[in-house]
């Protein structure tokens, strides 16, 4: 599925929204303050079109909430804000250690033949690449469902390529208008 | 230079679903034949060959053989479902991948559409299949396949608007609620794999579920990086620019973008409307809400600039911009 120009011109007007946010600010004459208020609302922009649906928005929601609190709120306005900026994290994650320690301890029993393991070898190394998705996918880490972890990397990665086109054509724009 | 990426990838997308018709897209070994008790992706290894997991609309479909009714008959109950899902960007794929695939022969299987469903009746089924279990004490898999198919032939058509999802048993294989529920959970996470193979450019050719989620950690994070770097060339471009910018293009490209998007129209279209942006600029419909200050922050912004190459410089952006395309 290729981002729709819907999309893209949702985002554009979220984008724009938080960018004006900024625009009192425009004399942060630092580079890297400007880049990261750029990438922070634009951010947000994306995760605010799936209107916390999926997880991955709500976890990047609130990763930028805690690095900009004011921004979050400005964008997202109405009840939304507060639910998302204020949930705790899910104990999911304290869980999945403890299983994996035991597990560890439990594979020390099992009996091995060939085909064991190199099907456990094999096995091993999905659940690594798995564990390296959840690492990348925001909010991954508290997607304990595989299933779910599929479904929010697709719409994640259809969110990032609209994020990416938009702002690629913006930036190929103003690039070719500061050069004269 | 922006549509030809864009259509570019779009008939890469296209041809990639193309080749990807039998389900043997994810070619995964048949070679260890074991239980599986309950790992996640790690059942994907599992799979065997995808040869008769047929799903109870598609086997009752040949009846109908006409592909037209198989579309529409599928089409209700999957709108069904996709209320239960929060994935609202997936339907539209799924269903014209439903399409497709109805097209092709009725033995080739099609779980992807019905495993996206949710599964409640996997517990009807498991316990048709557990009392047959018990009743007959036949070791023969297949015949109990063949009850399992009577019954669900009578209550085909009460069922076909409920979302459940009947996985058959393969010859060999058991039929008890565990793996019926472990079944159906893997053809779900091999539905959503091969979506995303074929989101994912170059993915369809990778064999291995190892290795296409390697590909697919590679992708999101070049996108993100991807991201990083733009913002960073947009903050290193002319302060001014980049805020003011952004109002300009939104405006603009807000009432442009609402007609079609094809890309030899827009070209030919853009430069009138270019122009007549310019000048109606409030006339324009705008659904924007921040509309009205954009005329005043402009205006402000313009006459705070010094720079007078700059203040020629944002006149002349108009037609520059705007011939990008989104």
């Amino acid at each position: 599925m290729q981002p729709t120009s819907s999309m893209k011109e949702e985002f554009l007007q979220k984008w724009q929204m938080g960018l004006q946010i900024y625009r009192p600010l425009i004399d942060n004459t630092s580079v890297s303050e400007r880049m990261k208020a750029i990438k922070l609302s634009a951010d947000v922009a994306m995760a605010s079109l799936r209107r916390g649906t999926t997880c991955w928005s709500r976890a990047l929601i609130q990763k930028t909430a805690t690095e900009d609190n004011f921004l979050v709120r400005q964008m997202l306005s109405g009840i939304k804000a507060e639910t998302l900026i204020n949930k705790k994290l899910p104990k999911v994650m304290c869980h999945r250690k403890i299983v994996r320690r035991s597990k560890k301890i439990l594979r020390r029993r099992k009996s091995r033949s060939a085909i064991e393991e190199v099907a456990a070898k094999a096995r091993k190394l999905v659940n690594k690449k798995t564990q390296g998705l959840r690492n990348v996918v925001p909010g991954g880490e508290f997607m304990s469902n595989d299933v779910l972890l599929i479904q929010e990397t697709l719409d994640y990665i259809v969110s990032l390529q609209t994020q990416v086109n938009v702002m690629r054509s913006i930036v190929d724009a103003a690039e070719a208008g500061s050069e004269r | 230079m922006d549509p030809t990426g864009v259509s570019g990838a779009r008939s890469n997308g296209g041809g990639a679903t193309r080749e990807a018709t039998g389900l043997e897209s994810l070619h995964l070994g048949d070679e260890f034949r074991q239980d599986n008790v309950g790992g996640g992706f790690t059942a994907l290894l599992e799979l065997p060959p995808t040869q008769a997991v047929k799903l109870l609309h598609f086997a009752d479909s040949p009846s109908s053989s006409s592909q037209a009714a198989t579309v529409t008959g599928i089409v209700p109950p999957l709108h069904h479902s996709y209320e239960t899902l929060t994935f609202p960007s997936n339907s539209a794929l799924l269903m014209e991948r439903a399409a497709r695939f109805s097209g092709e022969t009725t033995t080739s299987s099609v779980p992807s559409t019905s495993s996206v469903k949710t599964e409640p009746a996997d517990e009807t089924n498991s316990s048709q299949a557990a009392v047959n279990n018990r009743s007959g004490k036949r070791k023969d898999s297949d015949k109990k396949t063949e009850i399992l198919k009577k019954k669900k032939n009578k209550s085909s058509e009460e069922n076909e608007k409920l979302p459940y999802v009947h996985v058959r048993a393969r010859r060999g294989q058991a039929t008890d609620s565990h793996s019926l529920a472990e079944r159906a959970r893997r053809e779900k996470i091999n539905a959503r794999m091969k979506l995303l193979q074929e989101l994912v450019p170059g993915c369809d050719k990778i064999q291995g579920t190892a290795l296409v989620l390697d590909e697919i950690i590679n992708h999101v994070q070049s996108l993100q990086r991807q991201v990083e770097m733009l913002s960073m060339r947009l903050a290193s471009v002319n302060p001014r620019i980049d805020f003011n910018l952004d109002t300009i293009l939104g405006s603009e490209n807000g009432s442009l973008m609402d007609g079609s998007f094809s890309g030899t129209a827009m070209q030919v279209v853009w430069p009138h409307q270019v122009i007549e942006t310019e000048q109606s600029y409030h006339q324009r419909q705008l659904q924007q809400p921040q509309q009205w200050p954009f005329d005043v922050l402009n205006q402000r912004a313009w006459g705070r600039e010094e720079d007078q190459v700059h203040g020629n410089d944002s006149a002349n952006l108009h037609p520059n911009q705007v011939k990008m395309e989104l």
